[in-house]
């Protein structure tokens, strides 16, 4: 009687399977590309390669040869990339230039922090834009509407940096509430280090929450099924979750593209603050060319960027059954 | 007002930004009793229903009161005003099954919304919530939920389907038994079939019928075709501009109209019965189309072809296709279909949605190519895509008279490029809105300054520059007000007789191909069923698909001539 | 905001749509429209009169600029960090000398060119490759579309920094980097853009006509897709003033001593108990410059997608 039987268990799972292996095969070419590219990075940064890769290490034939052993310079291009790639795989990124440590090792100190303050302000700004979003929606052109949505102007318009600094000399010379360089030492002294910083983020990263959820819930508040919903006798809030629930699909969408956002923010914002994080790292080593620690943190950003995206793909299948049916169905 | 049941309704007004919408009307609809209110659209029938249940867009208001059962609303009213009634003794259901029913939810689910909004509501509490919590109400919230869907003849299991899984037809029938639930006195149902199947559509409204009988509701029937109310309502309410133009008992007003507007109404809605019946009794002009002296002429032919391997016509056809075939993804939309057209004759195909039969035109305008078959066009076979093919072989008309057009395009500057691309004259302009019936002033416009019947109107005239053999109509009147349905055919008509043209006509609607064409074919789910001269097929169906088209068509026709006065539907 | 718009790879193209030629023939008898709030007046609202003002200021600034304030670089330390509204000096000066004024307005060029080089060179980008991929599918599709997934899929910022830094980039060559690295979510856009037009029948009408695909494409379609186009390029000059303005902060882009917002404000940073001014003058006219466009990008497009409802 149903024009599409509801799938069995085993088959829905068999296509589950199959779409997950077919986004990771997808993910996995992107990144076997990216990894080439910066591979070369290698070779194509302007001067001696070698005089790069000693750093600040006296030079002489001896340490030549070390290094040019160390790297296999002298084996053909992609010999040093498979050997590099092989032992990326196996979490071996080489030494960093520039504090004459394992890559891994220095990122492994500083994971930490990062990690800790873009939980926090994507918490923080989860929590306040969303239901921000939501409450405009319900009450577009009015007056909290009005003021939320200018605000909002400002997260989304404002450079991090621009922000940040205007935020600093506030809390630097008026409101000495949060202290505003480093990182500070255990755990909770450290999250009180992060707050302004994590406030800054937040600001951005709200901004743009606010505005998808407000535009998903204004299309969902004006819908067929939610003006039948209001027709039958259902109460205006149960309607707006209603619309909730379907607006959650685009709004879903558009946190994957919060995510270039929290990369670049996080950069910037470690800088200024003088944050020990992965952010501050990889400026530091641009700065004072350390490659291989570049390289290291370019494939693991990329490759949690991927996992996150392949992450939100799926959640389509939670959120949306009419995907549901389609994915199974083939 | 107190103590009169049912819907009464006092000076209903609505105005917009511009202006009125609909202009103060008075109704009463007894608890039993259908009200159809019939008008095209911009008639404000919409406006009407939901000023009625407080669903007006912003910036739109409405005045007036109405009660029900003796309970009153002034309008405007405010929303907790509204709580009381919207809902409660008013629900609204609405057009389009696709986008009224939440498509995140299951069908169960959405109607337990309803009954759960109804016990919160008869306890005074806020929310729903409170309920869903309440684990007592549980079961019986999932009983009613079952009761309901049987109601509407659907089974049990539907409760945990998404809407997606279900047809149009049991998507409309899930909404009503949503809508149902909040138990009612009045129902508004808005175009409640208009985006069903044609032989979905009776059963949908014969249920809507029966279900009202049952719980003595009064209900109020929307729509813009006559025939579907006809035999189904007991007063009519025709809306034209805003204005009621006439009201009365069905019976009177359907048979004899009195208005002018109602009078053209009626004649636009073509009936096959009226169009068949005087073929049969004569050889003379039946309307304002020729068909009558096609049918003469095949009957001096003296073949009638039914059988579908009869290829008696074939070589001599200006349009000849034969097997074509056409598969997307796991569905066969065409499993090998012949058909052909002469010179001035128009043959339309048939079919429901999923029939296959705007696959077949695409595939014979080379807009897809089909994976088997051939096209041949006055004996020479066309390629099967677009690349080698030419704009004076064939040309569509399509369906969608509001993309038909480049938006950014002025009238002129369609007309001009396909005239270039003729090869004809600029200065030939003129001369071919005027085949179209428009006048040179339409030249500078753009296509949101037109109607849809001038649009499609504009689209005809485009694809008649490159002097085309064959013109294909893929449903090109079905998205236009019934009036200017007839307009728009007439004109067809006069241009496959003044440009001897091949007409192939793709539509869903028997009552167009009573009135238009020659020859019909038959389409279901990609096979042709039945193919003959119109008159043969229509009046002496052979295979029961074709069988249930017709008659399904003719209930409309049918229903409408015999309205029995007493008042008890069939 | 130092990011851009981007969707992650991989990813579906939002909530599952029907195509015209899919699903039941539902539009029988009059059209099956969702009723719309009505849109707002036409009066532009002071918010946007504001940012029009503003940015005509900027472009006069940004033509004029360098020429009336033609030693805004020279240092003088005699005159070295003047607090604000000091005689000929509106907002103080910097460590070296210079006056903070004179500086924002002869870094308007750098501010500004760059961006809207970006945004249109990006937007170039993508209109020739997003229409072929969206008109023509298959393979041609296929591969643009890999292409561009693959650039998405690592964050403008991070990539910026790395090649900028790595190889020392120029001014001129950061700015080639980042057309090539906002280009994607611009190829997505306009493919986006183009496949909903690509079905509708006044496409196949031409199609009918046997007009060539190149005239199709951009003589038929794009200019459809045009509204969302203008409305982009628009909103991508703001992320790419954000995101040059970022990198000119990091000591990336341009080179020292050369009148820029970013270096400036990189430069104030040490400033900010002796003249404050030179920080957050800077800083508050990038945000006012980037809010402005946002605005102006947001009205417009709702005026465009006022009109082209039908």
């Amino acid at each position: 009687m149903l024009t599409t039987t509801p799938t069995p268990a085993r088959q829905a799972s068999r296509a589950l399977a199959r779409m997950i292996a077919v986004r990771v095969v997808g993910v996995v070419f992107i990144l076997l590309v990216i990894s080439l590219l910066t591979f070369g990075l290698m070779y194509l940064a302007p001067g001696d390669l070698v005089k790069n890769l000693l750093g600040n290490r006296p030079t002489s034939p001896e340490a030549v040869a070390a290094i040019r052993e160390q790297y296999r310079l002298d084996d053909p291009f992609f010999v040093q990339y498979f050997t590099w790639l092989g032992n990326a795989l196996q979490g071996d990124f080489g030494t960093s230039v520039r504090m004459q440590q394992p890559v891994t090792t220095v990122i492994g100190a500083r994971v930490g922090l990062t990690v800790a303050l873009c939980l926090l302000s994507f918490l923080i700004a989860a929590i306040v834009a969303i239901p921000l979003g939501i409450a405009s929606a319900a009450r577009a052109g009015s007056t909290i509407d009005r003021v939320s949505s200018s605000v909002t102007l400002i997260g989304l318009s404002a450079p991090t940096f621009a922000l940040a600094l205007l935020l600093l000399y506030l809390f630097a010379f008026f409101l000495p509430i949060f202290p505003i360089y480093g990182g500070g030492s255990g755990p909770l002294d450290t999250l009180y280090h992060l707050v302004l910083p994590a406030i800054i983020l937040a600001a951005g990263l709200g901004a743009i929450l606010m505005r998808m959820t407000r535009a998903a819930m204004i299309r969902e508040l004006g819908s067929d099924a939610v003006s039948f919903a209001r027709a039958r006798g259902i109460a205006e809030r149960d309607v707006r979750w209603i619309a909730l629930r379907a607006a959650a699909i685009p709004i879903v969408t558009g946190a994957g593209l919060v995510l270039t956002f929290l990369v670049g923010g996080t950069i910037i914002v470690e800088t200024i603050f003088a944050l020990p994080g992965l952010g501050s790292l990889l400026q530091d080593s641009v700065l004072f060319k350390d490659i291989p620690v570049v390289q290291a943190l370019t494939l693991v950003v990329a490759a949690v960027i991927a996992v996150i995206a392949i992450v939100v793909d799926l959640s389509y299948l939670a959120l949306d059954p009419r995907v549901r049916t389609r994915e199974f169905a083939r | 007002m107190s103590g009169v049941r049912g819907l009464v309704v006092e000076k209903l007004a609505v105005t917009g930004p511009a202006g009125a919408i609909v202009h103060p009307v008075d109704v009463v609809v007894p608890p039993g009793r259908t009200l159809a209110v019939i008008g095209e659209s911009g008639s404000g029938k919409t406006m009407t229903a939901r000023a009625l249940t407080g669903l007006l867009p912003s910036g739109v208001t409405a005045t007036g009161r109405f009660s029900v059962d003796g309970d009153a609303l002034e309008l405007p009213a405010d929303p907790s005003a509204w709580r009381r009634v919207r809902g409660r003794r008013i629900v609204l259901l609405m057009q389009d099954p696709f986008t009224s029913l939440s498509p995140v939810h299951r069908c169960g689910d959405q109607i337990a919304l309803t009954i759960r909004a109804r016990i919160a509501f008869e306890r005074g509490a806020d929310r729903a919530a409170a309920v869903r919590r309440d684990r007592t109400v549980r079961g019986a919230v999932q009983a009613e939920v079952l009761q309901r869907l049987a109601e509407v003849n659907l089974p049990a299991e539907v409760a945990r389907a998404y809407p997606s899984a279900l047809s149009g037809g049991m998507r409309q029938r899930v909404a009503i038994a949503a809508a149902l639930a909040a138990r009612p006195r009045v129902l508004i149902a808005d175009e409640p079939t208009t985006a069903l199947d044609a032989s979905n559509q009776g059963e949908v409204l014969d249920l809507l019928l029966s279900l009202q009988r049952a719980y003595d509701m009064s209900l109020i029937l929307v729509s813009h075709d006559l025939g579907l109310v006809s035999g189904r309502a007991d007063e009519v309410l025709v809306m034209r501009h805003g204005e009621v133009v006439e009201r009365g008992r069905a019976d009177h007003v359907l048979v004899r109209p009195q208005h002018e507007y109602t009078r053209k109404l009626l004649e636009a809605n073509p009936s096959i019965n009226d169009v068949m019946g005087s073929t049969a009794a004569s050889t003379g002009q039946v309307g304002p189309t020729g068909q009558a002296g096609a049918t003469a002429e095949f009957a001096a032919a003296g073949a009638v072809p039914l059988a579908s391997t009869d290829d008696s016509f074939g070589p001599e056809s200006l349009l000849f296709a034969e097997g074509i075939a056409k598969r997307y993804g796991t569905t066969q939309a065409l499993a090998g279909v012949d058909v052909d057209v002469r010179a001035g004759e128009v043959v339309a195909v048939v079919g429901e949605s999923g029939s296959g039969k705007s696959t077949l035109a695409r595939c014979l305008a080379g807009l897809d190519a089909p994976d088997a078959g051939s096209v041949r066009l006055g004996g020479e076979t066309l390629p099967p895509r677009r690349r080698g093919r030419t704009p004076d072989q064939m040309q569509i008309v399509f369906q969608d008279p509001y993309s038909t057009l480049n938006p950014v395009f002025t009238v002129e500057q369609t007309l001009r490029e396909a005239l270039r691309v003729a090869g004809r004259p600029a200065e030939d302009l003129t001369e071919l809105l005027e085949m179209v019936d428009l006048g040179p002033e339409f030249a500078g416009r753009r296509p949101s300054q037109l109607s849809g019947g001038q649009r499609q109107r504009v689209a005809i005239a485009r694809a008649l520059a490159p002097r085309p053999r064959v013109l294909i109509c893929d449903e090109s009147v079905s998205a236009l007000d019934v009036s200017v349905q007839a307009q728009i055919l007439e004109l067809i008509v006069r241009l496959r007789d003044e440009l001897q043209l091949a007409v192939l006509f793709i539509t869903h609607d028997l009552g167009v191909v009573a009135r238009v064409a020659g020859r019909v074919l038959v389409l279901r789910r990609g096979e042709a069923v039945e193919r003959g001269t119109t008159a043969d097929v229509l009046t002496r169906p052979q295979h029961p698909y074709t069988q249930l088209l017709v008659a399904a068509a003719r209930d409309d026709s049918i229903a409408r001539q015999n309205h029995d006065p007493a008042g008890s539907l069939p | 905001m130092s990011g851009q718009p981007g969707a992650p790879p991989g990813s579906l193209p939002g909530p599952p749509q029907g195509s015209p030629h899919s699903g039941p023939s539902a539009t029988v008898g009059p059209r099956t429209t969702q009723l719309r709030l009505l849109p707002r007046g036409p009066k532009p609202a002071w918010s946007v009169v504001a940012s029009f003002v503003l940015l005509g200021l900027v472009a006069l600034a940004a033509i004029f600029g360098s020429v009336v304030f033609a030693d805004a670089t020279k240092q003088s330390i005699l005159d070295s960090l003047l607090p604000p509204f000091t005689a000929g000096h509106l907002l103080g000066t910097d460590e070296l000398g210079r006056d903070v004024f004179a500086l924002l307005v002869a870094g308007t060029a750098s501010a500004v060119v760059g961006p809207l080089v970006i945004a249109l060179g990006s937007m170039t980008i993508g209109i020739v490759l997003g229409t072929l991929a969206g008109y023509h599918r298959g393979w041609l599709d296929m591969i643009i579309s890999r292409f561009s997934d693959v650039l998405l899929a690592l964050p403008v910022m991070l990539l910026a920094i790395v090649v900028a830094g790595i190889f020392d980039a120029g001014y001129w060559m950061t700015v080639a980097l980042l057309v090539l690295l906002f280009s994607p979510s611009d190829i997505r856009i306009v493919r986006a853009g183009v496949l909903e037009q690509a079905p509708r029948p006044y496409v196949e009408a031409a199609q009918m006509l046997s007009l060539s695909r190149w005239r199709i494409m951009f003589v038929h379609v794009v200019p459809n897709v045009w509204p969302l186009i203008v409305t982009n390029v628009l909103l991508n000059t703001s992320f790419a003033l954000v995101t040059l303005s970022s990198l000119s902060f990091l000591g990336l882009g341009v080179a020292p001593g050369t009148a820029d917002w970013g270096r400036q404000i990189a430069d104030g940073r040490g400033l900010m108990a002796d003249n404050p001014a030179a920080l957050i003058a800077p800083a508050v006219l990038i945000v006012l410059v980037s809010m402005a466009i946002n605005v102006v990008g947001d009205w417009f497009g709702e005026r465009l997608e006022r009109k082209g409802i039908r």
